[in-house]
């Protein structure tokens, strides 16, 4: 594989033990990455994010249509065409052979060719137009091989396809069946075999339960992570539905605008969310079992992403705005209530000012103490039902 | 007041070599004015297809449709001032409004059709437009669906179904294809829309948690047949079914730690690995209970199709579990 390897990033901290170290190891990191769609007035749909996507974890991407996170997963798998544009940014693979790490932009057409779907998969939204309706399971599953490991047989091809409709749970003599001959969720699962065909170490998941009821979406899902635990490949899951990210994700990216608004541990953001579109999207459905009490929503409707945005894009639906939000752009801080101890992946805990890049960062000029030395309000930040004061941090990190 | 009542429906749809398939199996129903009923269960579990035969887009092969006492009109004029009282919104407002025409046509054509004069039409599409908060109207009302964004579109769609000034509103999956935070507005907008009209409304959902929000009773229905019935707090609350079990488990839990998550997800992993592969598993089983392929409880007498049982006032369950008489007590 070309590597176009630039100046060598340094990848997770060097640690002591090699188990810390790939408890943090980083698979892909995207940094600064600005895609907009030309036209007239160009719409810049994702505007300046950076994320870390590390080693068997799933990233949950968050916010409501329009957003910017499809367009951000496009992009991080170099799947976006005209009019839709990267204008600014870098996105590093590390691939788990611990080669160097692989520039994707910078990728020419074989290449890519040859590292799309072997190293980064994808499954997408709508399972029914995934498929080719007229082509048999099998031939579909045959083209992923022919493309890509063109010295295995027909009989070997064969074989593999029907290892993988098995490992989805499906009886292998399907491989003949057409796509038309298999229910919403049985697609799915067929869809996802394929994305699991080369043993990627990514797949990005584009709202891939959306169409599915609560039961199939609740088997499928435990059918991904129970893959993931078996064969060990990294997660970005994209959706809508925040109560089906706290599910499943172990971080999650809070997206409004074209913008990463909040990002941290999902056990930590459900808790209490630092962001108030986030705490808006909580609230935002019914809990099944709880009592009946009125429900909001996020009232409103993002902003138009042809213009330029000044100051805070969710300040006309916040209930919380005040005077900063309206002129500056806040920029992603630890919230104020950020506990001093926060959680890595493996067990282990981090303390001090590299708290930022272990956990929670929130874009809120709520929590910014010059702004508002008060901090945010009690609703924000305060775990339900608790009378705990929100920890109060004294610097910016 | 009763304004709909459905009794023992059934469709049945032809299939190419082989017998014919009942979709909707003997249900029986009532719709009451300023009250939603919700109707939950899978997808192709025939919630879809009791719609379609409310509003007549399919015929039912039995049963009977009183709309205030009256049999439904099935044709000519009966059948046109039958569906003017009973109005459909469909799921996806990204294909049930025409890209080519405005927004104000999609709204005037049922004022037309149902015998609005042209005097005051205009009046009459701003006033529905501002009753699902689409303002301001004249702006709107000019619009083509391409400029809507999803919630906006189904507000549409939802003026368009008021436009005949229904009494029965049948509302199938109107928000499963919108945005989550914008789902509730769209909810809110029913509930109230149900209260200021005294509509009756159907909510078809496989949304477990909005149907115990937003309806005062709740029917679950598996393959066809309506399996459990009753309030909308003691049927998911206190579950009689055991597919409405199922149902009610599947919803993610907020307040649960991941821990928990990981402990859960094995157990039911550990179960299904001792069920026949999931494309098998839906085999029909022709007489006797039809969940019970799928049932943790399944017995000897389930072989025999069970009738409704009362579990307590207004609450009805298909299982033998429920049944006084049997032995059969549960301690679950």
């Amino acid at each position: 594989m070309t590597t176009m390897s630039e100046e060598p990033m340094t990848p997770a901290p060097a640690a002591a033990g090699q188990l810390s170290a790939l408890a943090g190891d980083v698979v892909l990191r995207a940094e600064h990455v600005s895609v907009e769609y030309a036209g007239a007035q160009p719409t810049h749909a994702v505007r300046n994010v950076s994320l870390e996507l590390r080693r068997g974890e799933v990233l949950g991407i968050a916010g409501e249509s329009g957003c910017g996170k499809s367009t951000l997963a496009y992009a991080l798998a170099r799947l976006l065409r005209p009019p839709a544009r990267l204008t600014s940014g870098t996105i590093q693979f590390y691939s788990r052979d611990r080669s160097d790490p692989v520039d994707i932009m910078a990728l020419d057409a074989a290449a890519l060719r040859r590292f799309r779907w072997a190293k980064v998969s994808m499954v997408f939204q709508s399972a029914m137009n995934a498929l080719n309706p007229v082509i048999s399971l099998g031939k579909q599953f045959g083209d992923i091989f022919i493309e890509h490991v063109p010295e295995m047989g027909r009989a070997a091809r064969d074989q593999r396809s029907r290892e993988l409709l098995e490992m989805v749970g499906i009886s292998p003599d399907r491989i003949r069946s057409f796509p038309h001959e298999l229910s919403g969720g049985m697609r799915q699962r067929v869809v996802i075999a394929m994305a699991l065909a080369l043993q990627p170490e990514i797949v990005i998941m584009d709202e891939p339960t959306t169409a599915l009821d609560v039961v199939v979406q609740q088997e499928i899902l435990d059918e991904i992570h129970r893959l993931k635990e078996e064969i060990g490949f990294s997660i970005i899951f994209i959706t809508h539905d925040l109560s089906l990210l706290l599910d499943i994700s172990d971080r999650l990216a809070i997206m409004y605008a074209g913008e990463i608004v909040e990002y941290g541990y999902s056990e930590q953001v459900a808790a209490r969310p630092a962001h108030p579109y986030t705490y808006g999207l909580l609230h935002s459905f019914p809990e099944l079992r709880a009592d009946r009490h009125e429900l909001r929503g996020v009232p409103g409707s993002p902003p138009d992403l042809r213009e330029a945005i000044v100051g805070c894009a969710f300040t006309p639906r916040c209930r919380f705005a005040f005077g900063p939000c309206l002129s500056t752009h806040p920029d992603l801080r630890s919230p104020s209530h950020a506990p001093r101890l926060a959680l890595v992946p493996g067990g282990g805990q981090v303390t001090g000012p590299d708290i930022s890049s272990a956990g929670w960062s929130v874009a809120c000029h709520l929590h910014d103490p010059k702004l508002r030395p008060a901090g945010p309000p009690a609703e924000i930040a305060q775990p339900a039902g608790s009378s705990e004061p929100a920890v109060t941090t004294g610097e910016d990190t | 007041m009763s304004i709909l009542e459905v009794r023992d429906l059934s469709v049945e749809f032809t299939q190419r070599g082989g017998p014919r398939l009942r979709a909707v199996d003997n249900v029986s129903f009532e719709l009451r004015a300023g009250e939603t009923l919700a109707l939950v269960g899978e997808s192709g579990s025939g919630k879809s297809t009791v719609a379609r035969a409310l509003c007549r887009l399919v015929a039912p092969s039995s049963g009977e449709v009183l709309l205030r006492g009256a049999p439904a009109g099935r044709r000519g004029r009966a059948l046109r001032r039958y569906r003017r009282e009973v109005q459909l919104v469909l799921q996806d407002p990204f294909a049930s409004l025409n890209p080519s025409f405005s927004v104000e046509h999609h709204i005037r054509r049922p004022l037309r059709i149902s015998g609005h004069p042209r005097a005051g039409i205009d009046q009459q599409i701003d006033q529905l437009l501002r009753s699902v908060n689409l303002s301001p109207p004249r702006v709107m009302a000019k619009k083509y669906p391409h400029e809507l964004s999803g919630g906006q579109r189904q507000r549409v769609a939802i003026a368009r179904a008021l436009a005949p000034d229904p009494a029965v509103m049948l509302a199938d999956e109107p928000v499963s294809m919108l945005d989550v935070s914008i789902r509730l507005e769209i909810l809110n907008l029913l509930d109230a829309l149900k209260r200021d009209r005294n509509l009756a409304l159907l909510y078809i959902t496989h949304d477990l948690a909005t149907a115990r929000h937003f309806s005062g009773r709740i029917m679950v229905m598996y393959r066809g047949e309506i399996v459990e019935y009753g309030p909308a707090d003691e049927v998911i609350l206190n579950p009689a079914h055991p597919y409405t079990e199922l149902l009610e488990s599947a919803v993610p839990r907020a307040a649960v730690t991941r821990g928990q998550l990981v402990l859960q997800r094995r157990e039911r992993l550990q179960v299904r690995k001792t069920a026949p592969p999931a494309d098998r598993r839906e085999l029909a089983a022709d007489t006797g209970c039809r969940f019970r392929g799928r049932c943790p409880y399944a017995m000897e007498i389930c072989a025999t199709h069970p009738p409704d049982f009362e579990v307590s006032a207004g609450h009805t369950a298909r299982c033998w579990l429920r049944d006084p008489a049997g032995a059969a007590g549960r301690t679950a």
